[in-house]
C-alpha cells in the first residue's frame, strides 16, 4: 500500500522527466553554454580558451557588419508586423466575412497556406530562379506590363537582395497566419457579430469594434512569433544569396554562422548568439508582462 | 557503357597488383580495420566512382572497413570546421592546399606522410608540382587525386563572328578582343558571382599577374611587417583590372544575380562567348550548344610590364590528407594508393570527368583533346597560383570574397576593398602575435 | 425598405468586387510560381531560356525519372524517417506532460510550465556550435539522432502549451472518475485524454510535421553523411549537380513537394478544426 502511495506521488514527476531532459540537454544548457564561449576567444583548432571577458561584445559595438546585420533583422521585423500581422488579421476578417462565399474562401485559405508547407530549399532554389534578371518570372512580368524600367538583378543588387528575400518570406509564411487567424476569429461569439449589425455598423466598424478586440491574444502570439522568426532568420537568407552580395543581405544569424563556420570564431560567433537570445527574452518578457497586467 | 565496362575489367586485374606496399596477410588478418573516409564529391556521378573504389578494396582485403562520407563543396567549408572543434577527425579527408591545409598541419591535425611516400610503388606517379602543393617545409602532407585550373574557354562559333580564330596572345589582344564582341552585340564573357568563391578565381590569378611573388607570398602568409601588410599598389590595380571587366561591360549584367552554375548552363547553352572556366568542369561540354559550336580555351593572357608573374596558372590540386589519430596509417595510405593507382586513375576520370592527378591515368580512352592539353598546360606551366580564399587565413578570405561581390555592384572601390582586407589581416596578425 | 435594401446592394457590390479581386491577385501570386515550376519542369533547357512564361511545345516527362535518378528517393526516405519519429514522440511526450499538468497538484507545477513556456523563446539558430558539441559528446552526432532528438526538443513546448490549453477543457470529472476504478496514471491517459483530446493532438502533430520535414540547420550541421539527409539539405546538393539542367532540377523540386502537398490537403480540415478547438485563450 505504501508503495503504491509513493509511486503515485512520484508518477507526475516520472511522466515530466522526459520532456525536461529534452528541453535542459538541447535547449538551455546550450544557452548556458553560449554565454560561456561568448566570453572566451578561441577557435575550432586552438588548444585553449582565452578568457576575453566582454571583449567579443566589446569588438561586437565597434562592428560595422554587425550593426548593418541587426538592421536587417530589424528590416525583417517591420515588414513582417506590417505584412504577417497586420495584413493577414485583415485577410482572415475578409475570409470569414462571408463576402466571398464558403467554397470559395476555403479555397482561398487552402491556396494562401500553400508556400508556408514547402520545404526551404526548394522555395530558396525555385525563388533565385524566378528572381532571375531577364529569364526570371519577375523580370519578365514586369517587361510584360511595360513596366520594365522596375526590372532588377533582384538578388545581385546590395539594395534590393535583402528587400527581396524578406518579400519570399511573406509569400510564404502570410497565409500561415491567416489562418491562425481565421481560427481567433471562429472562437469569437456569433452573438457580438449580430449584435453589432443590428446597431447598423458597417464592416469596417464591426472589424475594429468586434474582431480585434476579440483576437487580441492571438495577435500578440503572432506578433511575438513573428519578432521571433526576424531575429533569429537564417536559412531562408543562407538558401538564397548566403548574405551576400558584399554582406548585403547578411542578419545576425547569418553573420553568425558565418563567423563560427566560416571564419572560425566560435567565441565571437557565441557572442552574437547571446544578443539574439537577449533580443528574444526582452520580448518574450515584454509579452508575458503585458499579459500579466491585462489577466485579472 | 562498353568503355567502362572494359575499364572496370581491368581495374579488377589490376586491384591485386596496384593495391601493393600494404599485404593484407600480415597486417590485417589479427583485427578488423575501420577507416572514416570524407570527401566532397556527393554529386551521384562523382560519388559511384568512390562508392565503387571502396567496395573493390575491401574486396581484396577482408577485414578492412571503410566507412565513406561525402559533402558538396561549399558546405563541406563549414563541415571541415566543426569536425577539427569536435576532435573526431576522419582518418582520411579532404583538405584544399595552400594555407587552409597548413593552419591543420599547425595545429597537428595532418600526418606527415613522408616516409611512406618515399616508398617505389609510389615514385613517379605525381607530377613534381602537383606534388609541390603538398609539401609543407620539405615534407609531404597529402596525396592529390585530380588536378585543376582555370582557363578561359571559348565558343569558336561566336568568336568567328568577329573574325578571330586564335585565342589572343596578351592582355592588350584579349581586351581588344572582348571590345570587338561586345561591339559586335555578342556578350563576352558569362560570369557568376552570387556564390562569392567565383570572384576569387579571377582576383587571385590578376594579383599573381601584378603583385612581385614574394611580397604576395608574405602577404598571404601574414609575414609582412604590419606597416606594409597588403600595401603593394598591385592589389589596387589587380582589384581596378577585375572590375573593368564589369564597368566595360565585358561580363554579362549582374554577375551577382548568377551562380557560377547559371551562368554555364547560359554559357553552354551557346548565348556568351567566354568563360572562365576549372579544367575539372570541361567534361560537361560535350553534348551542349557549345560543343555543337566549337570550343578552346586559353589561360588568363599576360599582362605586359605586370610587376608579378606572368607563367603561373591558376589552379590547384585536389586530394587527401591522413589524421594523425588515425589507427592504421598503413591501412589508409594502402587505400590512397589504390585510390590514386593508375587503372583507379583512368576509372576515375571516365566516370566523373574529371582529371586524375595519376601521370598516364588521362588518356584519349577516357578524356577529350581538351582535357588532355589542359593536363599539358599544367605540366608545362612554371607554377601554380592557388585558390585565393583557400590560401589566405578565413577572416581575410572573407573579406576578399566580400570584396569580390563589392566590385561587380555599384558601391565598391578597388582601393575601398584593400582597405577592408588590409584592417583584416592586421587582426588576424595581431591576434596570431 | 425595398429601396434601402437595394442600394444597400449597390454599395456592397464594389467593396465585393474589390475583396474578389484582390483576394484572387493573392491566390495568383502564390500559386502562379507553383505552376511556372510544373510547366518549366517539363520543358527543355533551350525552351526555358528562350520563353518561360509558354506553355511547353513539347512535353518532356522523362525529365521526372531523371530527377528521381539522382538521388531523390534516398532524402525522401530520410525525410519520412525523421519526420515520422520526430513527430510521434513530440506528441506523445508532449501530450504526456500536458496531461500531467493539467491533472495532477504537485509541488513544482508552476516551475515545470514556467520551463516549457520559456523554450519557446530559444531560438536554435543562436545554439548550433554548443549543440554541436553536445552531440558528439552523446556520440550522436552524424546520424539520425542528431537531427530527431533536438526536433523533438524544441518542438515540446509549443505541443504541450497547445495540448495543455486543450485538455483544460476536458471536464476534471473524466480524470477523477478514471482514477477511481483504479486506474493508474498512464492508463487514465492513455484511455481517457489521449483519444477525447484527437482533434488537438492532430493540430499539433501537422504543425510539427510541417517544422520537421522542413528543418534544415541542424540536417546541415549535425549531419555531414550525405546519405543520411533529409530533402532539405539534399536538394541543396541536388541543387548543385543539377545547375546545367534547369528543367530536371525544377522537376525534382515537384518531386520533393508532392508528399507533403498531398497530406497536407487530405488533412486540412482536421488541421483546422483541431487549431479552432484548441484556440489557444
Amino acid at each position: 500500500m505504501r508503495r503504491r502511495a509513493i509511486i503515485a506521488r512520484l508518477a507526475p514527476y516520472l511522466a515530466l522527466v522526459p520532456v525536461l531532459l529534452f528541453l535542459a540537454v538541447f535547449l538551455y544548457i546550450p544557452v548556458v553554454l553560449d554565454f560561456a564561449y561568448s566570453a572566451h576567444a578561441w577557435n575550432s583548432l586552438s588548444p585553449t580558451w582565452r578568457f576575453v571577458g566582454f571583449g567579443n561584445f566589446r569588438e561586437l559595438l565597434h562592428d560595422p557588419l554587425f550593426w548593418q546585420s541587426l538592421r536587417g533583422n530589424v528590416l525583417y521585423a517591420v515588414v513582417s508586423l506590417i505584412v504577417q500581422v497586420a495584413l493577414a488579421l485583415v485577410l482572415a476578417a475578409v475570409l470569414e466575412s462571408g463576402v466571398v462565399g464558403i467554397r470559395l474562401s476555403a479555397f482561398f485559405r487552402v491556396s494562401y497556406f500553400i508556400p508556408s508547407i514547402m520545404p526551404i530549399t526548394v522555395i530558396g532554389l525555385l525563388w533565385q530562379i524566378l528572381y532571375q534578371p531577364d529569364v526570371g518570372l519577375i523580370d519578365q512580368a514586369l517587361h510584360a506590363v511595360g513596366l520594365a524600367a522596375l526590372a532588377h538583378a533582384w538578388l545581385g543588387e546590395e539594395a534590393t537582395a535583402l528587400p527581396a528575400i524578406v518579400a519570399v518570406s511573406q509569400w510564404q509564411w502570410f497565409g500561415y497566419i491567416t489562418v491562425l487567424f481565421i481560427v481567433a476569429i471562429r472562437a469569437i461569439p456569433r452573438e457580438l457579430y449580430e449584435a453589432a449589425a443590428i446597431d447598423g455598423a458597417r464592416a469596417w466598424r464591426s472589424f475594429w469594434h468586434v474582431t480585434v478586440p476579440g483576437v487580441t491574444e492571438t495577435t500578440v502570439l503572432m506578433a511575438l512569433i513573428t519578432i521571433f522568426g526576424a531575429v533569429k532568420v537564417f536559412d531562408i537568407v543562407w538558401v538564397m544569396t548566403g548574405g551576400g552580395p558584399n554582406n548585403a543581405s547578411q542578419v545576425l544569424g547569418s553573420y553568425m554562422y558565418r563567423s563560427a563556420f566560416r571564419d572560425d570564431r566560435v567565441g565571437y560567433a557565441a557572442a552574437i548568439a547571446v544578443v539574439m537570445f537577449m533580443i528574444c527574452s526582452v520580448v518574450g518578457a515584454a509579452q508575458l508582462y503585458w499579459s500579466r497586467r491585462r489577466a485579472p | 557503357m562498353k568503355r567502362r565496362d572494359f575499364n572496370r575489367a581491368a581495374v579488377a586485374a589490376g586491384t591485386a597488383i596496384a593495391a601493393g606496399g600494404w599485404q593484407p596477410g600480415r597486417a590485417a588478418a589479427a583485427e578488423p580495420v575501420t577507416l572514416s573516409f570524407l570527401h566532397k564529391w556527393p554529386e551521384p556521378n562523382n560519388i559511384r566512382f568512390f562508392r565503387e573504389a571502396v567496395d573493390a578494396f575491401q574486396k581484396a582485403h577482408p577485414g578492412v572497413t571503410i566507412n565513406m562520407e561525402a559533402v558538396a563543396d561549399n558546405p563541406y567549408k563549414a563541415k571541415i570546421r566543426v569536425i577539427m572543434a569536435s576532435g573526431q577527425i576522419p582518418d582520411i579527408y579532404f583538405t584544399w592546399v595552400g594555407e587552409y591545409t597548413r593552419q591543420f598541419i599547425r595545429a597537428g591535425r595532418v600526418l606527415d606522410i613522408t616516409h611512406y611516400m618515399a616508398a617505389p610503388e609510389w615514385q613517379g606517379r605525381f607530377l613534381p608540382a602537383t606534388l609541390d602543393a603538398y609539401k609543407t617545409d620539405g615534407k609531404i602532407y597529402g596525396v592529390p587525386v585530380e588536378v585543376d585550373a582555370k582557363f578561359m574557354v571559348y565558343n569558336k562559333k561566336l568568336f568567328a563572328k568577329v573574325g578571330a580564330t586564335e585565342p589572343p596572345k596578351d592582355w592588350p589582344a584579349f581586351t581588344a578582343l572582348l571590345d570587338k564582341l561586345k561591339g559586335a552585340g555578342v556578350v563576352p564573357i558569362a560570369y557568376g558571382s552570387q556564390l562569392a568563391w567565383a570572384t576569387v578565381h579571377y582576383i587571385g590569378d590578376l594579383i599573381a599577374k601584378l603583385v612581385p611573388p614574394e611580397t604576395r607570398v608574405a602577404d598571404y602568409t601574414l609575414k609582412t611587417p604590419a606597416n606594409k601588410l597588403f600595401t603593394d599598389p598591385g592589389y589596387v590595380d589587380a582589384l581596378g583590372h577585375y572590375q573593368a571587366f564589369l564597368t566595360h561591360g565585358w561580363f554579362n549584367a549582374s554577375p551577382n544575380a548568377l551562380t557560377h552554375a547559371a551562368a554555364r548552363a547560359s554559357f553552354y547553352a551557346g548565348r556568351e562567348a567566354m568563360m572562365y572556366q576549372e579544367l575539372v568542369e570541361f567534361g560537361g561540354v560535350p553534348g551542349t550548344k557549345l560543343g555543337a559550336d566549337g570550343w578552346g580555351f586559353f589561360p588568363m593572357p599576360a599582362i605586359p610590364h605586370g610587376r608579378g608573374r606572368q607563367d603561373l596558372l591558376t589552379g590547384a590540386p585536389d586530394g587527401f590528407v591522413v589524421a594523425p589519430t588515425c589507427k592504421h596509417p598503413d591501412v589508409a595510405m594502402a587505400f590512397l594508393n589504390f585510390l590514386t593507382s593508375q587503372p583507379q586513375g583512368a576509372l576515375f576520370t571516365t566516370d566523373t570527368g574529371r582529371p586524375s592527378a595519376t601521370i598516364g591515368a588521362v588518356t584519349s580512352a577516357n578524356a577529350s583533346a581538351a582535357t588532355l592539353r589542359g593536363i599539358e598546360d599544367i605540366k608545362h606551366a612554371k607554377g601554380m597560383v592557388l585558390w585565393l580564399d583557400t590560401d589566405v587565413e578565413s577572416r581575410v578570405a572573407s573579406a576578399f570574397l566580400a570584396g569580390g561581390q563589392a566590385l561587380m555592384g555599384t558601391g565598391g572601390t578597388p582601393a575601398g576593398v584593400m582597405a577592408k582586407v588590409r584592417a583584416a589581416a592586421l587582426q588576424v596578425q595581431k591576434e596570431q602575435g | 425598405m425595398m429601396r434601402r435594401r437595394s442600394r444597400l446592394a449597390l454599395r456592397l457590390a464594389p467593396a465585393k468586387l474589390g475583396a474578389l479581386t484582390i483576394l484572387t491577385i493573392l491566390a495568383v501570386v502564390t500559386i502562379y510560381p507553383l505552376a511556372w515550376l510544373l510547366l518549366n519542369s517539363l520543358k527543355s533547357s533551350d525552351a526555358l531560356f528562350e520563353r518561360s512564361w509558354a506553355l511547353p511545345t513539347t512535353w518532356l516527362w522523362h525529365n521526372y525519372p531523371e530527377a528521381w535518378r539522382y538521388g531523390l528517393g534516398r532524402f525522401m526516405a530520410n525525410s519520412v524517417l525523421i519526420t515520422g519519429v520526430s513527430v510521434v514522440a513530440i506528441v506523445l511526450l508532449g501530450a504526456l506532460a500536458a496531461f500531467v499538468l493539467v491533472t495532477r497538484r504537485f509541488r513544482g507545477r508552476g516551475l515545470v510550465t514556467a520551463i516549457v513556456l520559456g523554450g519557446l523563446i530559444v531560438p536554435p539558430e543562436v545554439s548550433l556550435f554548443p549543440l554541436f558539441k553536445i552531440m558528439v559528446l552523446l556520440g550522436i552526432y552524424n546520424t539520425y539522432l542528431a537531427m530527431i532528438a533536438p526536433d523533438i526538443a524544441y518542438g515540446l513546448p509549443f505541443t504541450v502549451l497547445l495540448l495543455r490549453a486543450y485538455m483544460t477543457q476536458i471536464p476534471p470529472e473524466m480524470a477523477e472518475a478514471a482514477t477511481m476504478d483504479g486506474a493508474g496514471l498512464l492508463r487514465c491517459f492513455w484511455h481517457v485524454y489521449l483519444p477525447l483530446a484527437r482533434p488537438a493532438l492532430a493540430a499539433a502533430a501537422m504543425v510539427q510535421a510541417m517544422r520537421v520535414w522542413n528543418e534544415f540547420v541542424f540536417a546541415l550541421t549535425f549531419v555531414s553523411n550525405d546519405a543520411l539527409h533529409p530533402l532539405t539539405v539534399g536538394l541543396t546538393t541536388f541543387g548543385d549537380s543539377l545547375n546545367t539542367n534547369w528543367p530536371v532540377l525544377l522537376a525534382g523540386l515537384v518531386i520533393s513537394i508532392v508528399p507533403i502537398l498531398v497530406v497536407f490537403l487530405l488533412m486540412q480540415r482536421q488541421f483546422m478544426r483541431g487549431l479552432t478547438a484548441g484556440a489557444l485563450k
